[in-house]
């Protein structure tokens, strides 16, 4: 903080914010449309995370105003806690989440040899469907709708 | 302490102990859920005499710190949600102790979301649930349980950051985060960017909620996940996601343009849901889509403002929470293709029999208590007087229609001929008896229920009332 | 607790006695017994009418309640009547061979106990509550013999479901504007409602309550539903289930709208009001499935098919809303449920004998089953509305009172629909009992006396009161009071107009001095040579008794060359395009669902609410 001193550096710093959560917010949303590889999807949904977490760092953010963390008595203005609460919150989360999905891609990758999610989805599908249904009994198709 | 707070403190701490508890960690999580269905009756009859109150934490005072808001409606999710978490809890797991500890988290993060009053909590409350389903969901040995968990996984993921999204939106916009300030800053939302944030998180938190275009996990989910976890996950879960998307629209979001949005995304999944179960080849993806269905008219009912909507709402999610989980219970054993189903009729009259009642009373047949949570939802669409709401009915006359077609359709089949299988186990006979009993004693008490609803409903929609209680007699 | 409560009371209890001792031998004489008691209930009560029950309840602030209006009671009587002699008739011989007749009785009394707490509905909750029983109680009735009858009730259910649904809708939207739903209150609320709101209204409960009447175009569940259900209980169903239908349907449009208003409301871009709108539908009705009865080659087929023409002249009477023709409407109602009974049992009594209903496979059977030939002799003749059955009465009275209305253009179509169920009647008796007998009906005996006591008791009663029809007019004087209609002058044989009136003593009194003078002529004449069935010649050919010479395939062959043409099938094509339309819907959703992209769609949407909401 020491290094930007005046008021419109600061205020572009700000907007650097706005625009970087931007950018990870696209980049994770391209991602999640282009990549059907479960890892580079967990990544992209990464990033699209950090991107909201960043945006929630430019909402509080306030130019000249120190960390909201009261030591002694320090006066003057303090950037708005809440919005850092919250990204303490979602980054815990969010971190879990994505453990979670790694440790389950590990076991899906064991069972089924892909991590193509598009397969799993298509494989999924085909499950239970009267074509593949392991049932022996007699099939007439579907009942006949008068 | 406040019996709210250790609804929620009580579970937590159940779930984190059961490594301690050794021989006794079976009885750790029921005797926990039991508890907490005490703490919501005590807590029913306190709200019934003394009215709504506020609990404040860690010492500031709303808006700036956190509150809790203990009301009709709150209690009643909690508590419903507690019952369901007992009547649900697996007798015979392979790895009990996480299974305990993941619905253990649930319940508490449920019954966490059902008093918060602001949307930080809920939030966080929200994707604590998702956790602990993410893990539910994959402990099914199902074929493909992981793959449908992982895929869930992804799309519940990005629901939320875009719902983060929209809180943060909805921060920058009015700088509040608690419902009760928010209402009194509705004016600032009242723009395309704060219509934006309600969009981002209707969409976030309409993926638990099974909306429309975000629920693609649905069928699959549950048509892989033991039916226990199905049953929680469209039973219980689902109804909290919309529980946030009524104190949205009640309180912050009661403008046209929101209500439109969310009418929309309601009937669409009336819709696609019916549709879709109409060609569904097997029960549990049949299901899967009607819950959709069931859960879009309850959006559609949330979308009428006032106390009307609510009223709808609360009756639709209430019988459905009943009502889907010991359908999913039921069909639980028996083939997964409906046209194998022929036969089981004769060969287990009483689980046959059970089926038919929930199917009747989800189609809305009288005196079935789902008849009347269709009416009120009938009434309150027709009672808003205007063109998109009145189509709504037309739609939700239409999907029913079609939802009939096929739940009849399994009847039909379900005695139709004779089998010659053994009668599968019938593993949910318990909690899906307890539930078809509880549905015969709504039936028989419709007097008594739909007074205890209305006031809620009552309560609920009185959003002056809610404002002056969180903020006390703060200055505007 | 007064009488109605006494009578709900023992009908749920003949319900519970004959689903617990329904494979019991005598179950069928029980019910029989039952229903008697149901039915002495009901003839206590008349002085008391309109009579409101004790039973009540509030729920969500709407007050359920049941009371008995002479209307009802008049539909109530009916109801047990048929319920009496369908179960009489059951616990006969027809009944002892069969195994399992659990269903049968209870869901005949479930039907019986659904229809009385329909009938006996107070305000719009209980009327939908009892609409929703009675469905389902004739779902139950109709699945019995599995395989095809659940087919055709699943079509009816699915027609059913959806109609009821209507009525919710229509309900609702009276609930969101009416204080509350009793019939008064409703009735008020029509009265300051707008053409508009009625008209939706009443366009929604028609579609309901039309399906179980058999309305055009909703019909096309019933005759195949009636039908393929086991004899005794099509014999209920066909004399009474539709006219839950028209009872409701009468509740709505006279009761709560008013004939009165019906004729004020107009049809938009038309010279039409409302009344004439539903008189031609059911004219429409009456003479449509009249003539696809005619083209039918099973006899149940073809008596269910004109239970729908029939329902169209009861509608026609009510809509002329003179007390002529309501009480022509109303007393075509008794008289066709007696002989519609009547000639399912009839026809079930020939399946017992010969186990076919395939009017290309009977013939004949004239001298071996006089008694059940007989009884469909008679009840034809009241079908078809001649004298000196008590259908001429009614019919006579609904032709009347168009002729006085003005109304010759539907008098026109009555006689159209009358000529079609000539027609068709003759071909269902001269396909059973004329002609030639098969060979393999040569051994073929009348059914015994628990069989056909109840048909010719019933066949009597259609005789009886067709000579003196003042004994129905009685009856059906309660309901047109109850309408809000002036009583109709009446005496023993008939009624007394002004231009003209009927003395049914007088003309049967004709008829029988006619038929005893022929008959003189003929037994003392004595020139008759009594022949054998076989003994038949063609074109100068002897023929032998293994060549049967029976016209009845293709019967009317000449009129059905020259009416096929219009029978197109129009309201078949409709219904398989909704299902067709359905399916493709359902195929594109499940489609949309299955093997979605992970999280396409919710970027897609995040996507375009952003676009909505931000441009």
């Amino acid at each position: 903080m020491e290094t930007l001193s005046t008021a419109t550096e600061l205020e572009w710093l700000g907007w650097t914010f706005y625009a970087g959560s931007a950018g990870l917010v696209l980049l994770g949303c391209y991602a999640l449309f282009a990549a059907r590889h479960a890892l580079r999807l967990l990544l992209g949904l990464f990033l699209l995370e950090s991107g909201v977490n960043l945006f929630l760092v430019a909402v509080g953010f306030r130019p000249d105003a120190a960390a909201p963390i009261l030591v002694g008595e320090q006066a003057g203005s303090m950037v708005d806690p809440l919005p850092q609460a919250l990204i303490l919150t979602a980054i815990v989360i969010g971190v879990g989440v994505l453990a979670l999905g790694l440790a389950l891609a590990v076991r899906v990758a064991k069972e089924e040899g892909t991590l193509d999610l598009a397969e799993l989805g298509r494989r999924l599908a085909a499950t239970h469907t009267p074509a593949t249904a392991e049932e022996t009994l007699p099939q007439s198709g579907r009942t006949e709708t008068p | 302490m406040n019996a709210s707070v250790l609804m929620i403190a009580l579970p937590l701490l159940a779930a984190f102990l059961l490594p301690l508890t050794g021989p006794l960690a079976r009885w750790v999580g029921p005797f926990a859920a039991a508890l907490n269905i005490a703490l919501g009756i005590s807590l029913w009859q306190t709200v019934a005499q003394e009215g709504p109150s506020v609990v404040v934490m860690g010492g500031f005072a709303a808006p700036l710190g956190i509150v809790f808001r203990v009301d009709t409606l709150a209690v009643l999710f909690a508590t419903a949600l507690a019952a369901l978490v007992l009547i649900l809890w697996p007798r015979t797991s392979a790895d009990p102790r996480r299974e305990s500890a993941l619905l253990l988290i649930l319940l508490a993060a449920g019954c966490g979301l059902a008093f918060s009053g602001d949307l930080f909590n809920l939030f966080v409350f929200y994707e604590l649930i998702a956790v602990a389903s993410y893990g539910l969901v994959a402990a099914s040995r199902e074929r493909l349980a992981a793959a449908a968990g992982l895929r869930y996984l992804v799309l519940s993921a990005l629901g939320s950051a875009f719902a983060l999204l929209g809180i943060g939106l909805v921060y920058a916009l009015a700088g509040t985060l608690n419902l009760a300030d928010l209402s009194r800053h509705a004016d600032a939302l009242n723009s395309p960017l704060g219509l934006a944030a309600f969009a981002l998180m209707l969409l976030g938190f309409g993926v638990k909620a099974e909306l429309f275009p975000v629920n693609a996990w649905v069928a699959e989910v549950y048509s892989t996940a033991t039916a226990r976890t199905t049953a929680l996950l469209a039973g219980g879960v689902s109804k909290l996601a919309l529980l946030i998307v009524l104190h949205l629209v009640l309180l912050v979001y009661a403008q046209p343009a929101a209500l439109s949005l969310l009418l929309t995304l309601g009937l669409l999944s009336i819709v696609s849901g019916q549709f879709a179960g109409y060609r569904a080849a097997d029960l549990p993806r049949m299901l899967a889509y009607s819950s959709i269905a069931q859960l879009g008219m309850i959006a559609a009912a949330f979308s009428v403002s006032g106390e009307a909507g609510v009223l709808a709402g609360l009756a639709l999610a209430l019988h459905h929470l009943i009502v889907k989980p010991a359908l999913f219970l039921v069909g639980d054993g028996w083939p997964k293709c409906v046209d194998s189903l022929a036969g089981l009729g004769r060969a287990e009259p009483w689980r046959a029999a059970l089926f038919v009642l929930l199917a009747l009373s989800l189609l809305g047949i009288p005196p079935l208590p789902g008849f009347w949570a269709k009416l009120l939802l009938l009434k309150a669409l027709l009672g808003m007087g205007e063109p998109a709401w009145n189509l709504a009915a037309a739609v939700v006359l239409l999907g029913t229609a079609i939802e009939g077609a096929y739940l009849l359709r399994v009847l039909q089949t379900l005695f139709r001929g004779t089998t010659n299988a053994k009668p599968a186990t019938f593993g949910g006979a318990l909690p899906a008896g307890v539930l078809g009993v509880a549905l015969l004693l709504v039936m028989l008490a419709a007097t008594p229920v739909g007074g205890a609803l209305q006031r809620a409903a009552q309560q609920a929609a009185d959003v002056p009332a809610y404002v002056a209680d969180t903020l006390g007699g703060s200055p505007q | 607790m007064n009488d109605l409560d006494l009578l709900l009371l023992v009908s749920i209890g003949t319900t519970a006695v004959l689903f617990a001792f329904g494979t019991w031998r005598w179950a069928g004489a029980l019910g029989t017994l039952l229903y008697a008691l149901q039915l002495a209930l009901l003839a206590v009560m008349r002085p008391e009418l309109p009579l409101a029950s004790g039973i009540g309840f509030e729920v969500l602030g709407y007050r359920l309640q049941w009371s008995l209006s002479g209307l009802g009671w008049f539909f109530a009587i009916i109801t047990v009547a048929s319920a009496l002699f369908s179960a009489w008739f059951a616990a006969g011989e027809w009944g002892q061979h069969r195994r399992n007749l659990r269903l049968l009785h209870g869901g005949l009394a479930l039907n019986v106990t659904a229809m009385l707490i329909l009938l006996a509905s107070d305000d719009l909750i209980s009327l939908f509550i009892g609409w929703e029983l009675v469905s389902w109680a004739s779902y139950l009735a109709m699945v019995q013999r599995g395989g095809p009858a659940m087919d055709a009730a699943y079509r009816y259910l699915v027609y059913a479901l959806a109609g009821a649904l209507a009525v919710l809708v229509a309900i609702a939207m009276i609930a969101a504007q009416s204080p509350a739903l009793d019939f008064g209150s409703v009735r008020v609320w029509f009265a300051s409602a707008g053409n508009g709101t009625i008209w939706t209204v009443m366009l929604l409960t028609m579609a309901g309550f039309g399906v179980k009447m058999g309305l055009l175009p909703l019909h096309l569940w019933q005759p195949a539903a009636y039908s393929e259900s086991p004899g005794p209980i099509a014999a209920f169903l066909g004399a009474i289930s539709s006219r839950m239908g028209l009872f409701a349907i009468i509740v709505v449009l006279a009761q709560l709208i008013g004939l009165e208003r019906l004729g004020n409301l107009p049809v938009a871009f038309s010279f039409w009001n409302a009344n004439e709108f539903w008189a031609w539908l059911a004219a429409l009705t009456l003479i449509v499935p009249t003539f696809i009865a005619l083209t039918q080659n099973d006899a149940r087929m073809l008596l269910a098919w004109h239970g729908i023409g029939q329902g169209g002249y009861m509608l026609l009477g009510i809509l002329i809303a003179t007390p002529l023709g309501v009480s022509g409407g109303l007393m075509h109602v008794i008289n066709y449920a007696c002989y519609q009974a009547a000639l399912f049992l009839a026809v079930t009594a020939v399946a017992h004998r010969t186990g076919t209903t395939d009017l290309d496979h009977l013939g004949g059977l004239i001298n071996r089953m006089p008694l059940t030939y007989v009884t469909m002799l008679f009840c034809i003749i009241g079908l078809a509305g001649l004298p000196p059955m008590n259908g001429f009465v009614s019919k006579w009275m609904i032709y009347k009172a168009l002729l006085d209305a003005q109304m010759p253009l539907l008098f026109v179509a009555a006689v159209i629909g009358t000529l079609g169920t000539i027609l068709s009647v003759y071909k269902l008796i001269h396909n059973t009992f004329l002609g030639q007998l098969r060979l393999e009906h040569a051994q073929v005996n009348e059914v015994p006396i628990s069989m056909w006591l109840p048909m010719i008791l019933l066949a009597l009663i259609v005789f009886i009161t067709g000579w003196m029809p003042g004994l129905f007019l009685d009856l059906v004087d309660e309901a047109v009071v109850a309408i809000g209609i002036t009583q109709l002058p009446h005496h023993l044989g008939g009624v007394d107009l002004g231009n003209g009136g009927l003395d049914m003593l007088w003309i049967v009194g004709v008829l029988l001095a006619a038929i005893g003078i022929g008959a003189i002529v003929y037994f003392l004449g004595n020139r008759s040579v009594r022949v054998g069935q076989f003994d038949n010649y063609a074109g100068g050919q002897i023929l032998t008794a293994d060549v049967p010479y029976q016209y009845s395939h293709q019967f009317y062959a000449g009129l059905l060359r020259v009416i096929q043409p219009w029978m197109r099938g129009g309201m078949a094509w409709g219904e398989r395009a909704l299902v067709s339309g359905a399916d493709f819907l359902g195929g594109a959703m499940s489609g949309l669902y299955r093997a979605a992209p992970a999280g396409a769609y919710l970027l897609l949407a995040v996507l375009a609410a952003l676009a909505v909401t931000l441009l």
